[in-house]
């Protein structure tokens, strides 16, 4: 297991690099991180195969996913974006070879995340790849309004939805965190951080992926790409989560120990690493990466059960357990 | 008595809202007796200078007395007397001021002036016909009473009224009793009405006190005592009553219809006043009726529509004389509690020695049996009679403390007051009198006097005014009181009619109440029985008073010193308010006590006799009264004490079954008898009519229903929204069907009108429950019915997330979560909410802290409903509103190749170039439905086709081929995008010089094989030998044999289209055929795109050009 556990530490830790975790982190920590995706990959896994199984079939499909995730509605707004634009990146590269892959080094999710992400590129990549050939299209959801009728049609160009400019402001709140983040970069460092970005569990590692998830042990039917690209977006959003949350448990540790202690400079510099936690402060001696224990705490907070499961508590249900929360 | 005064002092009010306060009862009580005393000193005054009055004195006093009247009557205003003085004078031209006072004063007082009456005598006539219709005007009771009178009248009205009889009748017979008659008239109305007003008066005292049951007993008792006497009467007459008097009517008849010559004066008995116009004007116009005598008053006798017992057609004036006498009698038997020791014959054993006193025994019983028996010829024997049996008990009960004398004057003075009533009749022969009138006749030739009297005169008439004149003392004594003189309303001078009328109802009034007491004429009369008994005014007791000086000398032996001592030894030994009570009150009351008695005699419930009931009749009296009461306080309260308004209020209002039902007067005030008591009675269960006769259902409105709507959703902002949703979800659903139904047109070749169904949803009504009434404000709590109300709701959200429809399984589950969540939420708010206060005593949680923490605990906080409001509903309804767009735009997207490919834009284009086949034919009209369904397919709105139908196989034509010529590529090709060229002219020998060179030799050849005809256009060939399209599979590869020519076609047109390109563009038109880029080539378009160029260039090129 310890082996298995390892498996994805450059990963792990250039996901955390991008979340902001600068130091060199340790590997219980990321064998941590690495054991609890991996739970969250299963638990997946798992219910989305009850959820096909009460469909009445056996694959598990893109929306069983989805519809786990569905309460998260910038989550799923960025995964229905991935997916269109990795609809679009198939048909470019269908169609023209040469054309889609001129873009950028490597195609696949990293492409797509890169040319996305890349705040060089102005105003985002919905308004830049508009225009050209192909039309991206939109990744259609069992329960959106058009499938309350009977006859599926066709999109029109005009109509803009409301739904997708909050999906866009999601997403471009995050494209934000990130040029703050690489502001200051020089070239070198900037190529570091857009390498790490396109850390992933699942691209060019399908096979590892598909025995560390549990392919076959827990969903019976061999899910296709699409599934694994969902479930690569997924664990980097993970990781970015417990990351940040870990970042802000030691933030808030530090600052506690530090007002037990500590002295007036640390104290104004906790201040203001607490106010801005920057990724390339001045590198200080005091700064430690996250440890395995604020990796844990950061889980239990994310843990913590919402308002919402509390809808049918009153409804007995004998022996009962809290089922694992996804992130 | 005086234990029963504090018992009359009872404050009223008690028990009954309406009758006002005690202190108004008390201060109307307090009035009456004052007016009383008032009275009494008048009288005091008068009665002391009577006797030795002489003319200027007497009329000093009286003008004196007149004066203190009017005050009172100023005072009171009552029984519209002061009205009546100040009408007087109008009618009298030559009377004067003076006289018209005098005669007030006639009626109020009793000698009148024999003098001065003589002069106006028939203005008098007149006066009393007016008052006689003011009497009618002023009461409709009285109206009524007179209505249902007709039989009660005496035959004697018919003669007398004729105008123009009278005025001889005045002058010659004897003037002075027909005056004094006239004023005895006057005066009994006078009586009669202040009566009336006692009674009145009386009766709202009895509803301003409270009588107790204390006398009733005794009232039982004497009633019993009666009714034994009148049961002996009736048994010791032999054959019984009805028998010799139905003999009587019997020998009536008979008589009255074969007599017809013989009678010279009918008796005609009570005629009605109809009738009595009539005989006025026959009477009139006597000269020009051809009739006799006879045949007329055989006529009108026949006519007459009934006659009293006592009538008979041998006996002139037995009619008039026994209803009178037996009314006095039966008035006198009444006042039992002063008759009751002369109702029956003075027993031995009782006195042993009576009957050595008194000589000649005599008492009531005994006088009604002679009275049955017809013994009495005369008046005067009768009025002897009853003056025997007082002066009798007076002679043996010498004693002066003697309780019977007291009963004895009392009622002495009683009978002087009654027996004016009795007219002076002496009962004679039938043939005698006509032996008389026709002795009188033969005397008519010489006495003109004689000659004016009516015809219908009859002897009768005679006897008043005999015996006025042999004695003109008692005429005064008629101003003693009788009954409704106003309604018999017979001229002054004929005293007997009037006497006879008011006697009839005497009669009708004292008739036992066992027997037929009651009939239709005594409903309008409010006068109880005795009303003379009960005026304690001045009038009745002046009248005994000066009869006591005038009649005694002459009729009563010895009796008349002891008249005025009688009067004082009488003194009221009552307080007069509780003597009218009992007297006015006692029959009444003792039928109700003997009702009462008879159900529970020996003090336990008699189960056998029969029960207590209401009867409407009563109920009826219940509300009079209580109107009236009310009426009364309000008088009071503004101080107008009015007895003939009260009456007149009192008489509409009334329902007509009164009328027609036997309505039961009684005198009884309402507290006594609570048996017909109407409780109040709520508005709203009333029982009301419309005016169409229809119950007014009053209960929906009053009862109390739970309040509509209350099981709907409120109207607030999120369920408007909703709601709009659903509906924008049903029209879109609307246009999914025809999308449907389009795309179903293209994929099959055929299709059938009943092939699709339409899609028309129902709009969504929201149930309320119906109309249940509940018993208090609370809530409506049957759980399936709020089970069911939730399950709609649940319906309706299930439809708002999209569901079109579901399960009931599933809305049973959610149905039953969400009630349990909503409980458990409830409980969680009544647990914040039912906190211990704190120790302020404050609530522990405010409102919104209780909401918030309950909200929390059941797992929701504001956050999320706002998300729910705000994604779920409204941002739900922009993206409904897009997907409709959408939906829309597809649909018309879909339609427009059906509509042609010149269509235009929104395919109107379609029917402007007289495409015949789409416009409506007339076959569809004929038909006269939605021959192609597309109104029913909902199709024909999108296609523009509300007025015209196109035939769905032509649709669907077009549609089906359109489709499939889309799907072979992608282009679309929409609407005319160019204006067409002109057509090339046709490629002639003429024109063949003007093409190119290298393809004249060409065309020369077609054209010869063409026989030198124009050549065609390929597309003008028809069909049949047309060549076939050439069609390029998807490799791109032409295969077919027609390839190589086509490929030559097309790079020889090629060549041309490039040579005259650089040609001039004048000749254009010439070489090459119709240039159509829109017409079906798509196919071809579409399927190389990479060629595009060259292949446009191809089709481009006709294929006119090869021919071979």
């Amino acid at each position: 297991m310890a082996e298995a556990r390892a498996k994805y530490r450059t990963e792990i830790q250039q996901m955390m690099f991008v979340s902001g975790e600068t130091g060199d982190v340790s590997a219980e920590t990321t064998s941590m991180i690495e054991g609890i995706v991996q739970q969250q990959v299963m638990e997946m896994l798992k219910r989305a195969t009850e959820l096909a199984a009460r469909r009445g079939v056996r694959t598990i499909s893109t929306d069983d996913l989805i519809f786990l995730i569905r309460h998260d509605k910038a989550k799923v707004s960025r995964l229905r974006t991935f997916l269109s634009w990795k609809d679009v990146r198939k048909s470019a590269k269908d169609s023209d070879e040469k054309g889609g892959s001129g873009g950028g080094d490597a195609g696949g999710v990293e492409d797509f995340d890169l040319t996305a992400n890349d705040p060089t590129l102005g105003t985002g990549p919905s308004v830049g790849t508009r225009n050209s050939k192909n039309k991206k299209a939109k990744v259609g959801l069992p329960w959106d309004v058009s499938s309350f009728y009977s006859e599926v049609v066709p999109e029109r160009e005009d109509e803009e939805d409301e739904e997708e400019e909050e999906m866009n402001a999601a997403t471009l709140q995050r494209l934000k965190q990130a040029d703050e983040r690489t502001k200051g970069m020089n070239a070198e460092e900037y190529l570091h951080f857009s390498e790490c970005r396109q850390a992933s569990f699942t691209f060019r590692k399908g096979k590892r992926f598909r025995e560390w998830a549990g392919f076959g042990l827990v969903t019976e039917s061999k899910p296709n790409d699409d599934i694994v690209d969902i479930l690569g977006f997924l664990t980097y959003e993970i990781v970015t989560l417990l990351t940040e949350e870990a970042l802000r448990v030691k933030a808030a540790e530090d600052a506690v120990r530090r007002e037990r202690g500590g002295d007036a400079e640390a104290k104004l510099r906790g201040r203001k690493r607490r106010r801005e936690p920057g990724l390339f402060d001045p590198p200080e001696e005091a700064r430690t990466p996250v440890g395995a224990k604020h990796t844990l705490e950061a889980y239990r907070r994310l843990q913590r059960p919402e308002l919402k499961s509390r809808y049918l508590h009153h409804v007995p249900k004998g022996n009962w357990q809290r089922p694992l929360k996804l992130i | 008595m005086s234990s029963s005064t504090p018992a009359r002092h009872l404050p009223n009010g008690i028990s009954r809202i309406t009758n006002g306060t005690g202190g108004g009862g008390g201060a109307r009580r307090t009035a009456s007796m004052t007016r009383d005393g008032a009275i009494g000193a008048g009288l005091g005054e008068r009665e002391a200078e009577e006797d030795a009055a002489e003319d200027p004195v007497q009329m000093m006093l009286r003008e004196r007395w007149a004066q203190a009247e009017a005050k009172i009557a100023a005072l009171f205003g009552t029984d519209g007397q002061t009205r009546r003085a100040s009408r007087r004078p109008t009618p009298q031209p030559d009377g004067g001021a003076a006289h018209a006072r005098f005669e007030e004063h006639a009626k109020t007082s009793p000698p009148p002036k024999k003098a001065a009456r003589q002069i106006d005598d028939d203005y008098g006539d007149d006066d009393d016909e007016e008052e006689e219709e003011e009497g009618a005007r002023r009461s409709p009771l009285m109206a009524k009473s007179k209505a249902a009178l007709p039989n009660g009248l005496s035959p004697r009205a018919v003669r007398s009224p004729a105008p123009v009889s009278k005025p001889p009748a005045a002058r010659t017979s004897t003037t002075s009793s027909s005056d004094q008659a006239k004023s005895s008239e006057d005066v009994r109305k006078q009586l009669e009405e202040d009566k009336a007003a006692a009674a009145e008066r009386a009766k709202r005292s009895f509803q301003a006190m409270f009588y107790t049951l204390e006398s009733d007993r005794d009232a039982m008792l004497e009633q019993q005592k009666l009714d034994e006497l009148d049961r002996e009467v009736e048994n010791e007459i032999s054959g019984g009553p009805n028998g010799t008097q139905g003999a009587q009517q019997d020998a009536a008849a008979s008589t009255s219809a074969p007599t017809q010559g013989t009678l010279g004066s009918a008796d005609l008995g009570a005629s009605s006043l109809t009738l009595k116009h009539l005989i006025a004007r026959i009477d009139m116009k006597r000269d020009m009726v051809r009739a006799s005598d006879n045949q007329l008053r055989t006529l009108i006798s026949e006519v007459r529509k009934g006659r009293s017992k006592w009538a008979s057609e041998e006996k002139v004036g037995q009619e008039e004389l026994y209803e009178a006498a037996e009314k006095v009698l039966m008035e006198l038997k009444a006042m039992t509690e002063y008759a009751q020791p002369f109702l029956v014959r003075v027993n031995k054993r009782d006195a042993p020695d009576y009957y050595h006193v008194i000589s000649r025994p005599m008492d009531i019983g005994t006088m009604i049996k002679k009275l049955k028996q017809l013994s009495y010829k005369s008046k005067r024997e009768f009025v002897d009679d009853l003056n025997l049996i007082w002066a009798n008990c007076l002679k043996y009960n010498s004693n002066s403390d003697h309780p019977y004398r007291k009963k004895a004057l009392y009622m002495r003075k009683e009978t002087d007051k009654l027996t004016p009533l009795i007219p002076e009749i002496v009962v004679r022969d039938r043939a005698e009198v006509e032996a008389e009138e026709r002795r009188q006749h033969s005397l008519d030739a010489d006495d003109s006097d004689e000659e004016d009297e009516p015809i219908m005169a009859s002897r009768g008439r005679k006897a008043p005014a005999k015996g006025t004149g042999s004695k003109g003392a008692p005429s005064a004594a008629q101003k003693a009181p009788s009954v409704n003189v106003d309604d018999a309303s017979t001229p002054e001078r004929e005293v007997k009619p009037a006497v006879h009328a008011s006697a009839s109802h005497l009669r009708n009034e004292f008739l036992r109440a066992d027997s037929e007491m009651q009939d239709a004429s005594s409903a309008g009369f409010s006068t109880p029985p005795p009303p003379g008994t009960a005026t304690p005014n001045i009038n009745g007791v002046h009248a005994s008073g000066t009869l006591g000086s005038q009649v005694d000398v002459t009729e009563v032996d010895g009796m008349g010193n002891s008249v005025i001592s009688a009067q004082s030894e009488e003194a009221d030994e009552d307080d007069p308010g509780f003597k009218t009570w009992k007297q006015v009150t006692k029959k009444d009351r003792a039928l109700a006590a003997s009702d009462r008695n008879r159900l529970f005699r020996g003090e336990h419930l008699n189960v056998d006799e029969p029960a207590l009931l209401r009867s409407k009749a009563a109920m009826r009296r219940w509300m009079r009264q209580q109107r009236e009461i009310s009426a009364d306080k309000a008088i009071h309260d503004g101080d107008i004490p009015e007895g003939d308004e009260q009456q007149d209020s009192s008489a509409p209002g009334e329902t007509l079954a009164e009328g027609i039902e036997k309505d039961e007067d009684s005198t009884l005030p309402d507290y006594y008898n609570p048996l017909s008591a109407i409780p109040d009675l709520n508005e709203r269960w009333r029982w009301t009519t419309d005016s169409e006769g229809k119950v007014v259902p009053q209960s929906e409105d009053w009862m109390r229903m739970y309040p509509k709507e209350q099981y709907k959703s409120p109207e607030g902002a999120l369920s408007q929204r909703m709601k709009a949703n659903m509906r924008q979800m049903q029209e879109t659903r609307k246009v999914c069907s025809k999308i449907g139904i389009v795309k179903q047109m293209q994929l099959q070749g055929q299709t059938y009108q009943n092939q699709f169904q339409k899609y028309e949803p129902m709009p969504f009504v929201e149930q309320d429950v119906g109309a249940v009434v509940v018993s208090e404000a609370g809530p409506l709590m049957a759980p399936w019915v709020n089970r069911a109300a939730l399950q709609s709701s649940i319906g309706k959200l299930f439809y708002h997330a999209g569901f079109e429809d579901f399960q009931p399984s599933a809305m049973d589950t959610i149905t039953d979560l969400a009630g349990d969540y909503f409980r458990k939420l409830t409980e969680g708010l009544r647990a914040f909410r039912e906190q211990p206060k704190t120790s302020t005593h404050a609530p522990r949680f405010s409102f919104e802290e209780q909401v918030l923490h309950a909200l929390y605990e059941g797992g929701q906080d504001i956050e999320g409903l706002e998300t729910y409001a705000k994604d779920d509903v409204e941002r739900l309804s922009t993206k409904l509103g897009v997907v409709h767009d959408r939906m829309r735009s597809h649909l018309s997207d879909l339609l427009r190749p059906a509509l042609g490919d010149n269509a235009g834009a929104d395919g109107v284009g379609a029917f402007q170039e007289g495409s015949e086949e789409f416009v409506q034919g007339d076959f569809a009209q004929e038909i006269d439905e939605d021959f192609f369904g597309l109104r029913e397919l909902g199709l024909a709105e999108e296609l523009g086709l509300e007025s015209l139908s196109v035939p769905l196989h032509l649709l669907q034509n077009r549609m089906h081929s359109a489709y499939q010529a889309q799907n072979q590529g992608p282009t679309i090709s929409t609407g005319i995008v160019f204006p067409q060229p002109e057509p090339y002219d046709p490629v002639t020998t003429e024109s063949l010089p003007k093409e190119i060179g290298l393809i004249q030799d060409f065309f020369r050849e077609r054209l010869r094989k063409n026989h030198d005809e124009s050549l065609v256009e390929d597309e003008d060939l028809p069909q049949k030998q047309r060549f076939p399209k050439p069609r390029l599979p998807p490799t791109g590869k032409i295969s077919s044999p027609r390839k190589r020519p086509i490929r030559e076609q097309q790079q020889a047109a090629k060549k041309k289209r490039k040579l005259e390109e650089t040609e001039e563009k004048a000749k254009l038109e010439k070489p090459i055929g119709k240039l159509r880029l829109q017409v079906p080539e798509p196919n071809e378009n579409g399927v190389d795109p990479e060629k595009d160029a060259e292949a446009n260039v191809a089709m481009m090129s006709p294929e006119s050009i090869d021919g071979s």
